[in-house]
């Protein structure tokens, strides 16, 4: 379907939004029913170094650690669970070993519906291949296999996503210079016009194989930077620019759900939030759950609007408690069982705000991600986007900075508050109009290392 | 929504509480090449290029890149060891360093004599180099020649690099953990050649457990380590040398 943008949002509020509900709730094909009232849990397991040299080897690696999961719910007692797998290299590069894979945990899933009646689903994340500074985006053969691995995946998973690649080139030239102009570029700009060509096909797809389009992220961008940016005492990036990098991620992958995905949306995309708050879709975090897979500031707020509960990624070995996969499904379970607990008894609002508090100024990451917050930075999107997505992901970036620096309770290092009133100067001074924007950006970026417009139709 | 007031028993901002001040010193106390240095300092490359050529009317190739281009990135270095510069200033800095070294290698009409090479690299099957990127640009930033092979690096090439170039180390970096296999096989092949240098590996998910599970193999658990492990090599420690101070 054409993309069709947003320019309403969907909650009139960030209190209005709680975790569990979504405005548009989405049923998988064994029944679950996800933003639909309660929250789910989902697993990612990945699989061992080795296992990777044959179809045979990693389908038998995923065979046990899909099962090890799915039989840890039964033995506790959690009544859903969805496994993503997120495809490694050979999983995309051979289109048919995703799908065999996706075949064989359809199975597992349906098995333990008939003798337990666990309501099951299945993510297939698809490996965005493309590197932008080394294959043409549009036209290479990693482009062919990407697709090829969505239409062998769609016909047995629930739902199929992506981490789509568009801009890394230029943001990986940006985040390290402080370059706020080119951060937006490649994510606001770049990144939206190859979302926007890639999830036409997504959705078409998704649709003929009766599959859920879930969403995308900007893993390889925001969280990037939300990584490098790192823990309180790191000196790579600002944290202050991951915020800002954050606010048009949203801008950014909204696009998804413009193209008719539908959500569960990526669990990596620390954006959702705000994406809920504007497409009303349901939406995946990670949070204190990702531990295992890496650090971040807000490990319970990121919890307080979700519909699913995600650990990001856990390589699959021995724990003491039984298998990585086991153990995670287990703690996500009793994760979700406490969310639920919380709105059987009425006390969501207060659970909501315990989430919240815990985390809202322990860094200005944090901060924009609170549900009120997120909600604003969703509003100055939506309402600009009708001007196209450079003016919108602007937007999103200054109400982000109004907000850290706005708030007398958000206390900045002296280089954080350096840096951010820096780079609001810098978006203060950009151009108006989305083609002059353009234009100057392919003329400073022309020496980027394998920038190549003509992979975003520039 | 209900918000407190008071958060000091919920977390604690080490951040605020470890700020470090400072400011770069004057390294030059001829102001021609002060004005260089304190371009570098900033990260000005734009300022930069005009004060390199109106240097290079008076002074030799050699002193404006000693004089003040490297010793100007020196001075960042240091802020940046005792934390009072985040990365990007010191990219921005190198970058700074790096026109002023190209004009002045213009006007030698030949290339800086650098410290040694490194070949450097992201595995096969691996697209996410930013921390390749990082290493090259430290390295660089430090006095050593990068034979930057890039992403998605096939096994067999960086073999082929390393015995072209003669490196007196190499890099690789990977995020996932079913790309680091390669790192093995590459040492491996390296050992076979009678090639035993240095052979660090770091990135996301690898660990010092695997890469101190071959030959050849140091974990580098930080970017910024690159620029320490490089003059180690330099300096003719070799791996298992450069394992037992870096690693264990």
């Amino acid at each position: 379907m054409a993309r069709q943008i947003i320019t309403q949002m969907a909650y009139k509020s960030g209190e209005e939004m709680m975790f569990g509900t979504a405005k548009k709730p989405v049923t998988t094909k064994r029944g679950m029913v996800i933003g639909g009232g309660y929250v789910h849990p989902e697993v990612v397991p990945h699989p061992r170094p080795g296992s990777e040299k044959t179809k045979k080897a990693l389908l038998r690696e995923y065979e046990r650690a899909n099962g090890d999961a799915l039989e840890r719910m039964v033995i506790v007692g959690h009544p859903t669970l969805q496994v993503e797998n997120e495809h490694i290299f050979q999983m995309t590069h051979n289109p048919e070993w995703g799908g065999e894979i996706a075949a064989q945990t359809a199975k597992q899933m349906d098995d333990y519906k008939a003798k337990y009646g666990l309501i099951a689903a299945y993510r297939a994340t698809v490996a965005d291949l493309r590197k932008p500074d080394m294959h043409d985006m549009r036209e290479s053969d990693y482009t062919r296999e990407v697709i090829a691995s969505f239409e062998q995946c769609a016909k047995y998973a629930d739902i199929v996503s992506i981490e789509s690649m568009g801009g890394k080139e230029i943001f990986d030239h940006a985040i390290i210079r402080n370059d706020i102009a080119g951060i937006l570029f490649g994510i606001g700009v770049l990144g939206a016009i190859d979302m926007e060509w890639m999830w036409d096909q997504i959705v078409a797809i998704a649709k003929k194989n009766n599959c859920i389009p879930g969403g995308d992220t900007n893993c390889s961008e925001a969280n990037t930077a939300m990584f490098m940016a790192g823990g309180l005492i790191s000196k790579d990036v600002p944290h202050v620019f991951a915020a800002l990098a954050r606010a048009i991620a949203a801008s950014r992958t909204l696009v998804a759900y413009e193209c008719g995905a539908t959500g569960p949306t990526k669990d990596c995309a620390y954006e959702d939030p705000i994406i809920k708050a504007m497409a009303g879709v349901p939406i995946s975090t990670e949070g204190k759950t990702s531990a295992c897979a890496h650090s971040d500031l807000c490990g319970n707020l990121i919890m307080a609007v979700c519909d699913m509960w995600s650990n990001e990624a856990v390589e699959y070995h021995d724990m003491f408690g039984a298998t990585t996969t086991s153990v995670f499904a287990e703690i996500l379970g009793y994760d979700c069982a406490m969310l639920n607990t919380a709105i059987e008894l009425g006390y969501q609002q207060q659970m909501k705000e315990i989430l919240v508090n815990s985390d809202m100024y322990r860094d200005s990451h944090s901060l924009i991600l609170a549900p009120n917050n997120a909600w604003e930075i969703g509003n100055a999107i939506v309402s600009n986007r009708s001007k196209g997505n450079y003016a919108s992901a602007r937007a999103g970036a200054m109400k982000a900075g109004e907000i850290i620096m706005n708030d007398p309770k958000m206390k900045l290092t002296g280089i954080e508050k350096e840096a951010l009133t820096k780079a609001m100067k810098d978006l203060e001074a950009l151009p108006d109009k989305e083609g002059d924007f353009i234009d100057m950006c392919l003329k400073k970026y022309k020496n980027v290392k394998g920038f190549s417009p003509k992979s975003y139709g520039l | 929504m209900k918000t407190l007031n008071d958060y000091s028993k919920i977390f604690r901002r080490y951040d605020l509480e470890t700020e470090k001040a400072g400011a770069a010193k004057t390294v030059s106390t001829d102001p021609v090449l002060q004005k260089i240095a304190q371009f570098v300092v900033n990260g000005d490359e734009e300022g930069i290029l005009p004060a390199v050529q109106e240097a290079l009317k008076t002074k030799s190739p050699l002193d404006v890149i000693n004089g003040a281009l490297i010793a100007g990135m020196n001075e960042v270095s240091r802020l940046w060891d005792e934390g009072v510069y985040f990365l990007p200033q010191v990219i921005l800095s190198s970058d700074a360093m790096n026109v002023g070294i190209a004009e002045c290698e213009k006007a030698m009409g030949k290339a800086m004599s650098r410290k040694a090479k490194v070949v450097t690299h992201t595995a096969e099957g691996d697209i996410h180099d930013i921390g390749q990127v990082i290493v090259n640009a430290l390295l660089n930033a430090n006095g050593f020649e990068v034979i930057n092979l890039g992403a998605d690096v096939p096994v067999d090439k960086v073999v082929s690099a390393v015995k072209e170039h003669r490196p007196v180390m190499v890099t690789g970096t990977a995020l996932m953990t079913t790309t680091m296999t390669a790192f093995p096989k590459i040492a491996h092949q390296l050992k076979l050649a009678g090639i035993e240098i240095p052979f660090v590996c770091g990135g996301g998910a690898v660990s010092e457990e695997y890469v101190t599970s071959f030959e050849l193999g140091i974990w580098g658990k930080e970017a910024s380590q690159a620029p320490g492990m490089a003059e180690d090599a330099l300096s003719g420690d070799n791996w298992q040398t450069m394992r037992g101070k870096w690693n264990g």
